[in-house]
């Protein structure tokens, strides 16, 4: 069977889609399917570094493509488990230094190997951008509840629509149940009727991501993590499970917990 | 094949066209059709345009549009013979004398206009989906959003000022009607509570652009 090439992008830049990659190309693996990470953010690569692997490249994605390395010869193993791969994006190069052609290339060798490809898009509607959409069987795309990143996902998925692109999913990154009920955030509603695309995750705010971004381990290897938890849920949905969405729920302190208890 | 089109003749009026004999595919278009339209259909003057081959069907058309609310006042057709109805019948060479100057253009675009894309049409411009921020819809006739309005919408543009706005939830950082231009009062359009929205029609009024619920606007006109 064919592996399936999921691309990851949102518009606007920060708003998780590396972080998202990491996770979801890592808890796939964990489940047992063969994935590969693809960093096309060339010239600003960061995934190496999130899944902790920045201190094993050799060869990157300029060098498969230019052909001056083999595939196999790029190809990062992780250090948790054999069934996760990273080509590394080159940092020393710029976007224009990858046709949207050689990534099709490129991932229909992969396809033979792998169950899923999955590509980390650069920010913005440029090239790089072009090159991580043309191979996309499916494309997730990242959003935050902010305005602004709200309307470059709408500007994202507009293109995606007028190029054919069915196969849409969102995730809503970094949602923080505080602010959206004193009604300054979007709620997950506002997001959905602006974006009108199916949703496939929601994800709480975590303050300890930052960390497990600096130590290289995503936090969907931290059980306790709420946006590990939530990671979790995505690539059950990406396997074509029905997995309810959790609740996200503020996180009360010690004595409001006492004092709601009375309350009750 | 059968196709069903509704068209706007005028500021109250639609003309609903059904064109081949399919009698299955004739009602199933009028369906889906009504499904998004009869909101803004009801209440106002309504023709039945019918050609030669569906002509028979006539009787049938009116009477399972009469079950959906909708109210034909004529029949426009090519001539009265083997139309067997009872209702006024206009035929098309009588129209012709009579419309041939004010018949607009009418374009539908069917789906959401996102951020970054824009429209032009010449006529009237039908949105069957949602506006929104950031995107830019002109016509030279009319605007008629059937669903939320948050882009730029220029109705008249070209400089026909009596160009009217229609949309579900009309909130548009900006309205552009003919010469005038309004912006909407500080504040933000997505975060702000709103208890209820009613369809609204945006048009000038001494030289104002006046934003007025369409309950309000179609009774007093």
């Amino acid at each position: 069977m064919a592996g399936k090439v999921l691309t990851i992008t949102s518009g606007k830049g920060g708003v998780g889609k590396s972080t998202t990659t990491a996770n979801l190309a890592l808890g796939l693996a964990l489940l047992g399917k063969k994935v590969v990470a693809i960093d096309l953010d060339i010239g600003l690569r960061n995934l190496d570094m999130i899944l902790g692997l920045e201190n094993r490249i050799v060869y990157d994605v300029v060098n498969v493509v230019e052909k001056t390395c083999k595939i196999k010869q790029a190809l990062i193993k992780d250090k948790r488990t054999d069934n996760l791969y990273l080509i590394a994006a080159a940092q020393t190069r710029d976007k224009s230094a990858v046709k949207a052609e050689q990534v099709i290339e490129l991932t229909d060798e992969l396809k033979k190997e792998f169950d899923f490809i999955l590509l980390d898009s650069p920010a913005g509607i440029e090239g790089g951008f072009r090159n991580a959409m043309l191979p996309a069987d499916e494309v997730i795309i990242v959003t935050t509840p902010e305005i602004s990143a709200v309307r470059d996902a709408d500007r994202v998925i507009g293109i995606l629509e007028a190029n054919n692109k069915k196969e849409m999913n969102l995730i809503i990154n970094r949602v923080n149940p505080t602010l959206v009920k004193k009604g300054d955030m979007m709620s997950k509603d506002d997001v959905l009727q602006v974006l009108s695309i199916p949703l496939i995750g929601i994800v709480p705010e975590d303050e300890n991501i930052v960390s497990y971004t600096n130590i290289g381990e995503p936090s969907i290897l931290h059980p306790n993590s709420q946006s590990g938890r939530a990671y979790k849920n995505i690539v059950q949905r990406i396997l074509g499970k029905d997995v309810p969405f959790m609740e996200i729920i503020e996180k009360k302190g010690f004595f409001e917990k006492i004092i709601s208890f009375f309350k009750e | 094949m059968s196709r069903v089109s509704i068209k706007g003749k005028n500021f109250l009026g639609f003309e609903i066209e059904i064109k081949g004999s399919e009698r299955e595919s004739i009602f199933k278009e009028i369906e889906s059709l009504l499904a998004v339209s009869s909101q803004y259909m009801k209440n106002s003057i309504i023709t039945l345009k019918l050609d030669d081959t569906n002509k028979h069907l006539a009787e049938e058309i009116v009477s399972f549009l009469k079950d959906k609310e909708i109210f034909i006042s004529a029949v426009v057709s090519e001539s009265k013979k083997g139309l067997d109805i009872n209702l006024p019948i206009i035929e098309l060479s009588d129209l012709h004398l009579v419309n041939e100057t004010s018949e607009k253009e009418v374009s539908t675009f069917k789906g959401n206009l996102r951020s970054g894309q824009s429209i032009k049409a010449n006529g009237d411009l039908v949105i069957t989906g949602n506006v929104n921020s950031n995107s830019y819809i002109y016509a030279t006739g009319n605007i008629f959003v059937l669903g939320k309005l948050y882009g730029v919408p220029h109705a008249g543009y070209g400089g026909d000022n009596d160009a009217i706005i229609f949309a579900f939830d009309l909130n548009p950082p900006q309205i552009r009607i003919g010469d005038y231009i309004t912006r909407s009062p500080e504040e933000n359009v997505l975060l702000k509570k709103r208890d209820s929205v009613v369809p609204e029609v945006a048009h000038v009024e001494d030289g104002v652009i006046v934003i007025t619920p369409y309950d309000e606007w179609i009774n007093s006109k």
